[in-house]
């Protein structure tokens, strides 16, 4: 009954084609089948379902950032799939494929023959318009042996309700991974449905495009390496979940470095090399030396280990070009005299204007065609649009495009206006037709180009159909191809006799290090600043035990926050219980508790790839536990609720790190993290609280913020003394909290990690600690002063030195590789 | 004519510096009535041995890689080149004409027009200077004698000041303020013929520091030089403009490279691994022999 009430509301626009109701007004059979099924589950149990899809999606850390923002967003997942039958699917298939097919060949011929250019068959001009030519790739045969490696074409059903290409991206095309990850989250929901209606597999694709990276090394085990633009690019997320997917290493361009024509990850164990990079960076922002000078995120020297074949990147850059709209123009007949065939799935008619006759053409049916840049996506001279219809212009405007049209006309295309067919979007609990774009993907593997059967679909929310990129209000949907028959379960699991076994992943690169370094470091501070936080709001809480608790202790403890830069000096007249606030979760001070997670979660953020979801949730969940209510006054007592439950998820995330991570040497700097921050924090905290003028109730204090009091009491009954708290505080090798206990598990630590050069002699790190467990393991507790606690709390901020010196990207007293331009 | 060149460039750093790699347009090319005849290469520290290659628009490129620490870097380029560029003569085509032959130019080879006809990266087009250059690119106007006209308006209207301008200034800030170097002059007068559809490159090199007897000294001797190069259609080929000096180039200047902007045709382009800043210094000398 749902289901007819849907149908007979759901009205198609007037003259253009939709997904579900043909022109003749009837609904299609497998549209109908998906649509009942729907309809079949009550109200309250597709809200559930729903509510399920979005708490999958908020989980799994899916996200997209706008241009320009600095958080990320929630991934808009539209409510319905878009369905395509597998005869239908077929024809797109083969259409894309020829499209690849034929761009593969005009790619090869442009930057080697040059036949397309000579005959006149593509106009030079119509190359060069675009930034994304690289002249200095010019005569370079790719390394990997092909221009294309993953080619993605946005398609629409145009009003003859046939398909046609609207654009090509042979760049670096995005977007695949987010398709597979919506397909985890629909599948998972629906999964009845999925299974009923033989939605044919994604795994499969995925597995081909992995072989085809690897067939473009020339090692047979090569090293495949994901390119990112890094943590703030839009899509970062996806590139992270492809690295782990796909089992790649995720690097940015500080991680490569190219020496003698090849190119290498900077790792624990020295330089590796790299074999392929899957490049997610625009070709110009590549190389600093040859391209970008400005690019912070290429690699120097990239260009030229192309050029002597040290490395293949993929897709080759230079392939860019080909998305300019102007290329358009030339394709139909390319594919004659390439192919000797016709596009299989046409393109939208365009008209380069750098051709007279063409240009002509355009000027004359100015009012019924769409105007384009030529190049790139700005119309030059009509700020912000990318694209106008002549009859929607002022009389001013009109004229100043006419004449610019005349005088450039290399710089823009005129192209016939299309209607894009409408598909069902879920509104509550109903349809309605809305306009969308489906990227279809195609990789050119070993068994030649393959295309994903499925795709990424932006559905739009606005009835106008030309602006369908991932911004407002556009929702992506999963895409159903439908087989005839029952599909086989496939995963990305291969044959056993394909793999060997192998206990641990290669060599870390210097970048993860350095970040799962710093993660332990934020977290342990965190953890530490919460407890500092928690000791001074239950100390104010108590108004009637003024004499027990004691006024130096208060201000030792607001002291620590200051400090540690998680109080302004200012803020203390205002009380403990306001300091306790303010530690607690000021955004503006770098050392609060909430600024702390922050930082944490910001050198997770950056080897996300390396961590469980659940891991990711709870990172992120720490800050908004311990700042629930930005701007709400807050009493002492609620401060100690608030600090009670961000160590509580703390203690979540340590169990998850101790239960789940492998003990490989990410496990290692995360620890060696954690232990140096907890073993110089302790010094401090000792210097502070068990220092020369120590009385009971500071005594009390430091037991209480290394958590040892009923160890103490159990071990001591004549009550708190100097020389015992020093002891378990720093001496006890029995005490997880002690700092001879963090300098043992550094120690140990190192010693698994891999040596740069095999002479006996002991790297800095390991030198350090090997003499400072000595020097722990001999000392007295008896014998300590605050000078020789200092000491200690100083040798181990010199071994974080040693650690980044020797381990990561820039070591101390390194900095960046700046370009220099010397031109005078 | 023959000179010998020695161009002299000199970093000091604040801090020590691990390791430079870079490339280097120091070797002047032979073409077009240009003849190199000796080229040397030293760097202090030494360099490992450069490779070199030919980049897309003829260029000479010399890689730099300096792997001993330093605190300062010198590098010396030393060459002699003989030029004997034939004077332009007889009348060159319409400049309409011109535009639409280089549309249809079936190339992509570094002489190309097809390369010189787009907004580059640190050159964008912009209409003041379009409208600049159609008083002198009139209706039917022969390309050559419009191109020497809006040489020489160019050094008119503009002032030489080597205190306005930056490298990374882009052109219409130049253009507003009427002030500028050679780079500046360049690229306004590269962006107004790219404008009207004209192919136009930019260009590098030196000129005589010493002029001949009776003769004014030229301005930017004392340092790199820049100009712009104006395709003229197939049979005239590349010719080049200084609009500093209000002169078609003959044989005062000695090209080094061309490229769409300068990022294509910067002398050294080079990346340090330090943490300090730097100071430059530059000498060029072109003597005639």
């Amino acid at each position: 009954m749902r289901l007819e009430a849907w149908t007979k509301a759901y009205a198609p626009l007037p003259g253009i084609p939709d997904e579900f109701v043909d022109a003749d007004g009837r609904s299609r059979p497998h549209w109908r089948r998906m649509l009942a099924a729907f309809a079949a589950f009550d109200q309250s149990e597709l809200r559930q379902r729903f509510a399920a899809a979005d708490r999958r999606i908020r989980n799994r850390g899916l996200s997209y950032r706008v241009v320009g923002e600095k958080d990320e967003r929630v991934w808009p997942m539209g409510r319905l799939p878009l369905l395509i039958t597998e005869a239908e699917w077929r024809r797109i298939a083969q259409g894309v494929a020829q499209r690849a097919e034929l761009l593969e060949r005009v790619l090869a011929d442009v930057y080697g023959g040059g036949s397309l250019i000579a005959s006149g068959a593509l106009p030079a001009a119509a190359v060069t318009g675009s930034v994304d030519y690289l002249p200095s790739m010019h005569g370079v045969t790719p390394p990997g042996g092909r221009g294309l490696r993953l080619y993605a074409v946005d398609i629409g059903r145009g009003p003859d309700g046939d398909w046609w290409a609207l654009g090509d991206r042979t760049q670096a095309p995005s977007g695949c991974g987010y398709a597979l990850e919506n397909r985890l989250v629909v599948s998972q929901v629906f999964s009845d449905l999925y299974s009923q209606l033989n939605v044919q597999r994604l795994a499969p694709f995925f597995r081909s495009l992995g072989a085809g990276l690897k067939s473009g090394g020339q090692r047979s085990e090569p090293r495949i390496a994901i390119l990112s633009p890094g943590p703030m690019s839009l899509t970062y997320s996806e590139q992270a979940y492809l690295a782990r997917y796909l089992g790649f290493l995720l690097v940015e361009g500080d991680d490569l470095v190219m020496r003698e024509g090849r190119v290498f990850v900077r790792t624990i164990a020295g330089l590796k090399r790299c074999d392929v990079i899957w490049r997610h960076v625009d070709a110009d922002w590549c190389d600093p030396l040859e391209l970008n000078a400005s690019s912070r995120i290429g690699v120097p020297g990239m260009l030229e280990a192309i050029r002597q074949g040290g490395v293949s990147v993929e897709n080759m850059p230079g392939t860019g070009f080909i998305e300019s709209r102007a290329m358009l123009a030339f394709l139909p007949a390319l594919a004659r005299g390439l192919l000797g065939e016709d596009l299989m799935m046409p393109n939208t008619a365009t008209w380069w204007c750098g051709q007279p006759q063409e240009r002509e053409r355009v000027l004359d049916e100015f009012d019924s065609i769409s105007i384009a840049p030529a190049f790139g996506n700005a119309l030059p001279g009509m700020k912000g649009r990318s694209s106008v219809i002549g009859e929607e212009l002022s009389p001013r405007e009109r004229a100043r495009l006419r004449d610019a049209i005349a005088a450039r006309g290399m710089d823009y295309v005129g192209q016939e206006v299309v209607r894009l067919s409408t598909t069902p979007r879920w509104v509550e609990d109903g349809i309605e037709p809305r306009p969308f774009v489906l990227r279809v993907y195609c990789a050119a593997t070993p068994d030649g180009w393959r295309v994903m059967p499925g795709g990424f679909c932006r559905i739009s929310d606005q009835l106008d159909a030309r602006a369908v990129s991932m911004g407002q209000g556009v929702e992506s949907a999963d895409v159903w191809v439908l087989a005839e028959n029952p599909v086989e379960a496939s995963s990305l699991l291969p044959s056993a006799d394909s793999v060997r076994i192998t206990r641990l992943l290669g060599n870390l690169p210097s970048r993860a290090a350095d970040n799962l370094f710093w993660f332990g470091r934020y977290l342990e501070r965190t953890e530490a600043t919460l407890r500092v936080v928690r000791c001074l709001a239950a100390r104010s809480v108590d108004p009637d035990a003024p004499v027990r608790v004691g006024r130096q202790a208060l201000d030792r403890l607001m002291g620590v926050l200051v400090g540690w830069g998680a109080v302004d000096a200012a803020a203390l007249k205002d009380g403990a219980a306001e300091a306790s606030a303010q530690g607690l979760r000021d955004s503006v001070h770098y050392g609060s508790a909430l600024s702390l997670a922050r930082s944490a979660r910001a050198a997770a953020s950056v080897i996300r790839e390396r961590l469980t979801n659940k891991t990711w949730e709870l990172i992120g969940r720490l800050e908004t536990v311990i700042n629930p209510s930005p701007g709400r006054r807050l009493s002492a007592g609620e401060v100690v609720d608030l600090t009670e439950e961000g160590l509580t998820v703390i203690a979540a995330l340590s169990g998850l790190f101790d239960e789940n991570f492998n003990r490989g040497a990410g496990w290692v700097f995360y620890v060696m993290g954690r232990c140096v921050e907890r073993g110089a924090n302790t010094c401090r905290l000792l210097r502070q609280f068990a220092g020369a003028d120590a009385t009971d109730q500071t005594l009390g204090v430091m037991l209480d913020l290394i958590d040892s009091q009923i160890t103490y009491s159990s071990r001591y009954l004549v009550g708190v003394a100097l020389a015992p708290v020093r002891d378990m505080a720093l001496l006890d090798p029995f005490n997880p909290r002690s700092v001879v206990f963090q300098v043992n598990r550094i120690d140990e630590g190192i010693a698994t990690l891999p040596v740069l050069r095999r002479d006996g002699i002991l790297e800095e790190p390991r030198r350090l600690t090997t003499a400072l467990r000595a020097d722990l393991d001999t000392e007295r507790a008896e014998m300590l002063d605050d000078a020789r606690i200092l000491a200690i709390e100083q040798r181990l901020l010199l071994l974080a030195n040693a650690i980044a010196a020797r381990y990561f990207l820039h070591g101390a007293g390194q900095g960046r590789a700046e370009k220099i331009t010397g031109l005078a | 004519m023959n000179y010998t060149i020695t161009h002299v460039t000199r970093y000091s750093y604040r801090a020590t510096v691990e390791l430079t790699t870079g490339v280097l347009r120091l070797k002047p090319v032979s073409r077009d009535g240009q003849v190199l005849e000796r080229f040397t290469l030293r760097t202090d520290p030494p360099c490992l041995p450069p490779e070199e290659r030919i980049d897309p628009f003829g260029n000479a490129v010399l890689s730099l890689r300096i792997e001993k620490p330093h605190r300062e870097l010198a590098i010396e380029a030393s060459s002699r080149v003989r030029i004997d560029r034939p004077p332009v003569l007889g009348l060159s085509p319409p400049w309409e004409e011109i535009a639409a032959e280089a549309l249809t130019f079936p190339s992509l080879a570094f002489d190309s027009p097809a390369l010189g006809l787009f907004p580059s990266r640190a050159l964008s087009l912009f209409d003041k200077a379009t409208a600049y250059a159609r008083e002198s690119f009139t209706a039917g106007r022969p390309v050559y004698e419009a191109a020497m006209e809006l040489t020489s308006r160019i050094r008119a209207d503009f002032v030489y000041d080597p205190e306005a301008t930056e490298v990374s200034t882009p052109a219409h800030v130049a253009f507003e303020h009427r002030h500028g170097v050679c780079q500046d002059f360049a690229n306004i007068m590269i962006a107004a013929l790219r404008g009207l559809g004209l192919p136009a490159l930019y260009v590098s090199g030196y000129i005589r520091t010493t002029p001949p007897p009776g003769k004014p000294r030229l301005a930017g001797a004392d340092a790199s030089h820049a100009w712009a190069s104006v395709w003229c259609g197939a049979s005239l080929g590349w010719l080049d403009f200084d609009p500093t000096n209000a002169l078609a180039i003959q044989n005062d200047h000695v090209e080094v490279a061309r490229g769409r902007d300068y990022t294509d045709a910067s002398p050294i382009e080079s990346m340090v691994l330090s943490s300090g800043s730097h100071e430059l210094k530059v000498e060029v000398d072109v003597v005639p022999v």
